[in-house]
């Protein structure tokens, strides 16, 4: 089966999927060595790491980039440039609040769609989408139920009989751990983050809290559960209002992403905040006084250069004194 | 004061402003010495060097009085439209209700510069957790709390999709802030695929027919908001009108820029056509006067090139500059390195291109959108620099860096690649602070570099 990989949330696997294709959202390794792109002054290290590992990739068989921030869009131009591998961008609108803009999103997908195909995938019908979408949603179930841990998109296929049956031991697992837990409860929000850095959920315990929601955009925030049981007629369209509703502070107005934390905020009794994004992410950066003012909750901003300094010494210190401010 | 140019200083132009004074040469309402700017806190006027023409000093005031115009317009009853981004498109719509004025608060991207970090703007972003890793554009935000520089707009307008997320970043913190924004989408600029309707657009580029049903639909939700502030339709009829107008601006840009590129020797600074290409992009508060002082300008060039006078030796190296340079020194400095401006993009291309008149005008304004730079790949932007560089001649590329701008983090890298590959000249990428003095003898002996680089090329 040949393999499609993406980063963006705003890219839907089922959609992949549906079309006899794997897909593989890329949480990429910080690539160093044999760069297909240079470290350049300004340039994202997520985008910068998201390429190159494409390019250290074996078994790709087709990458789409979105224009959801401005690096990605540009980084499209380098990507085709430099890598053999075929790479489709996704226009998902910034704008959200009319019917034309929704319907934009519909038609990329649409556009994705005759990629896909054009690349070997077969043309979807409603039951092959609907399938996919309760094959990816029981996957994404395990993320509802433990927050910090992502499964591995390519775990959601084979391991689906196996992931029904671990879903029940791990609902009373993480009920048991969120009565037992001590820490103080502290929101996680922020850009992705690339696998390495994944070590801050386990800093931030070690330091004295728990992470009571994960809000990155490699976390709970981004993932879309349908219910196969409630689709309409049009499978595609629910799964392009589904996702085409993510809240993130990119879009504009960015409204929404700020209700998500309102509420998840107040639902889980968060004590503080913890923003992380890379050096030159705008879109995060930009949102750090605002989600301050908005929240009214202590809120510590990590930036970091995508060199592992979540695991840093320095970084703990600052978690371990924003941890205890907290107490 | 044609037949020998010269750039002079500030005092030497307020003393020549005396004289010309004394001898009854008439100038216009915001006319006056250069040198009451500095006085309002524009201090960067003291290290330039202006050209001496009346021309030129008719448009550095026209510049420099903006904020002036602003006021009057309000008191007189018009209404302000704040056009955020889009550079040249909503301008047109806006003007061709007679009582908008539109104008562009990103130009405070410019204040740091002129008023030489003094004016406080930066600090006032930087309480707003906006700071220097973001592009100078983010004065904008401290200009719109100290209301000091320009009257808060009775309506913001900001494009959004396929921008910079800089600018999206900071327009978001200001609509943060309590200020509303009428947000409108320009989706990236794509070529149509096989099975799709292309539609050719100004500057060489094409889209897919369905993204200018988009755009259009966009600024057609432009256009209402625009209606309801006007209390007046937007029809067809005013709108052709309003383009026909952008049109003859573009027109009289156009001959300028192909005189003072073109022509040896340079008919007319670097600096001053810098200013002049700004006036199409919002037409600098007052669109007929942006008509007079272009052609003023215009007229000045023929007649130098008619004489055969300008500046530089006739072997200046030709070079193309890319990007708008944060701190206008720096193209007084090119030109004292031995280079002269052969062409340049600064962002707005499509604000410089006919808009076309072969459509209807909601949907030749929505081309004339999705041709922006900066809504396409730095692949596409790079193909209309070739272009240009093999139409004007030119010898060497200057990419010009803004700090901390998402889009200058590669572009550079793919149009210094795509140039050296099709055309077989230098390019040399520079970072342009708003205030290059502590970085200026480094600046300096880079520009040197390429244009002795340039020279040595002649030879072989």
């Amino acid at each position: 089966m040949k393999t499609i990989v993406y980063t963006c949330p705003y890219v839907p696997a089922e959609w992949i999927a549906a079309h006899g294709l794997q897909p593989r959202r890329l949480i990429p390794q910080p690539v160093e060595g044999t760069s297909t792109i240079p470290r350049l002054e300004g340039l994202c290290p997520y985008a910068r790491a998201f390429v190159n590992d494409v390019a250290a990739s074996k078994d790709v068989d087709g990458v789409i980039v979105t224009t959801m921030c401005d690096q990605m869009r540009r980084i499209f131009d380098l990507l085709v440039r430099r890598i053999d591998v075929p790479a489709f961008l996704l226009n998902v609108p910034s704008t959200w609040q009319t019917a034309a803009a929704q319907r934009l999103y519909l038609d990329e997908l649409k556009r994705l769609g005759r990629f896909l195909v054009r690349l070997g995938g077969r043309e979807p019908d409603r039951k092959g989408l609907t399938d996919a979408i309760t094959q990816c949603s029981i996957g994404k179930e395990l993320v509802d139920l433990y927050p910090v841990i992502t499964p591995p998109e390519s775990l959601i296929g084979p391991l689906l009989c196996v992931m029904q049956q671990v879903r029940h031991s791990l609902d009373a697992e993480s009920r048991r751990y969120a009565e037992d837990a001590r820490g103080v409860p502290i929101g996680v929000i922020g850009g992705p983050l690339m696998e390495r850095d994944q070590v801050l959920f386990r800093v931030i315990r070690e330091c004295g809290g728990e992470t009571a929601f994960d809000g990155t955009e490699t976390g709970y925030r981004t993932v879309r559960n349908l219910d196969s049981r409630h689709l309409s007629g049009n499978p595609l369209e629910d799964l392009a209002e589904a996702y085409f509703r993510l809240p993130d502070p990119s879009r504009r107005p960015n409204g929404e992403f700020y209700k998500w934390l309102k509420d998840k905020a107040a639902c889980r009794d968060v004590r503080g905040l913890l923003l992380h994004h890379y050096v030159w992410c705008d879109k995060w950066h930009a949102e750090f006084e605002r989600i301050k003012e908005w929240t009214k909750l202590p809120t510590l901003r990590l930036d970091s250069e995508g060199e592992g300094e979540m695991n840093s010494l320095r970084v703990r210190n600052r978690i371990h004194a924003f941890v205890e401010t907290l107490r | 004061m044609s037949e020998t140019p010269r750039q002079i200083t500030l005092d030497e132009w307020d003393r020549a402003y005396e004289r010309l004074q004394a001898a009854g040469v008439p100038q216009p309402v915001y006319g006056g010495p250069l040198g009451r700017h500095v006085a309002d806190g524009d201090t960067r006027l003291l290290k330039l060097r202006f050209d001496s023409s009346l021309a030129a000093l008719q448009l550095w005031n026209f510049l420099l009085t903006e904020e002036d115009r602003l006021r009057a317009a309000r008191d007189a009853g018009k209404k302000l439209v704040g056009t955020m981004k889009d550079l040249g498109t909503v301008p047109v719509m806006a003007y061709s209700l007679d009582n908008l004025v539109a104008f562009y608060p990103d130009g405070a991207w410019w204040i740091p510069c002129v008023m030489e970090v003094n004016s406080g703007l930066l600090q006032i972003a930087d309480s707003l957790g906006i700071d220097e890793s973001f592009c100078p554009v983010r004065a904008m935000l401290g200009a719109f709390v100290t209301e000091a520089h320009f009257p808060i707009p009775d309506l913001l307008t900001c494009s959004v999709g396929a921008t910079c997320d800089d600018f999206s970043a900071i327009a978001q913190r200001l609509n943060g802030l309590g200020h509303p924004i009428l947000w409108w989408e320009i989706p990236h600029r794509r070529p149509p695929e096989s099975d799709e309707d292309g539609v050719h657009l100004p500057g060489g580029f094409s889209a897919p027919r369905s993204q200018i049903q988009f755009v259009k639909a966009e600024l057609e939700r432009v256009a209402i908001a625009l209606q309801d502030l006007a209390g007046r339709a937007l029809d067809d009829e005013a709108l052709a009108r309003g383009i026909a107008q952008a049109n003859h601006v573009r027109r009289l840009l156009a001959k300028l820029r192909d005189a003072a590129f073109t022509a040896t020797p340079c008919p007319m600074p670097a600096l001053e056509m810098l200013i002049a290409e700004m006036l199409a992009i919002h037409f600098c508060s007052d669109r007929e006067e942006t008509v007079v002082v272009l052609q003023e300008l215009l007229d000045e060039v023929n007649r130098r090139v008619l004489a055969g006078v300008g500046y530089l030796p006739d072997q200046a190296a030709r070079v193309f500059w890319v990007n708008p340079v944060a701190d206008l020194q720096v193209l007084n400095l090119l030109e004292d390195c031995g280079g002269r401006i052969c062409g340049t993009e600064y962002l707005f291309a499509h604000a410089l291109d006919p808009i076309p008149l072969d459509v209807p005008p909601m949907e030749a304004l929505a081309r004339m959108a999705l041709a922006d730079p900066m809504a396409g790949s730095a692949v596409d932007r790079a193909a209309r620099i070739v272009a240009d560089i093999r139409r004007l001649g030119a010898e060497a590329v200057i990419v010009s860096r803004i700090p901390g701008a998402s889009h200058c983090a590669l572009e550079g890298e793919i149009i210094g690649e795509i140039v050296r590959e099709e055309c077989g000249i230098p390019v040399l990428e520079i970072e342009v602070p708003p205030l290059t003095d502590a970085v200026y003898p480094s600046l300096r002996t880079r520009l040197e570099a390429l244009v002795e680089t340039v020279v040595n090329r002649r030879s072989r």
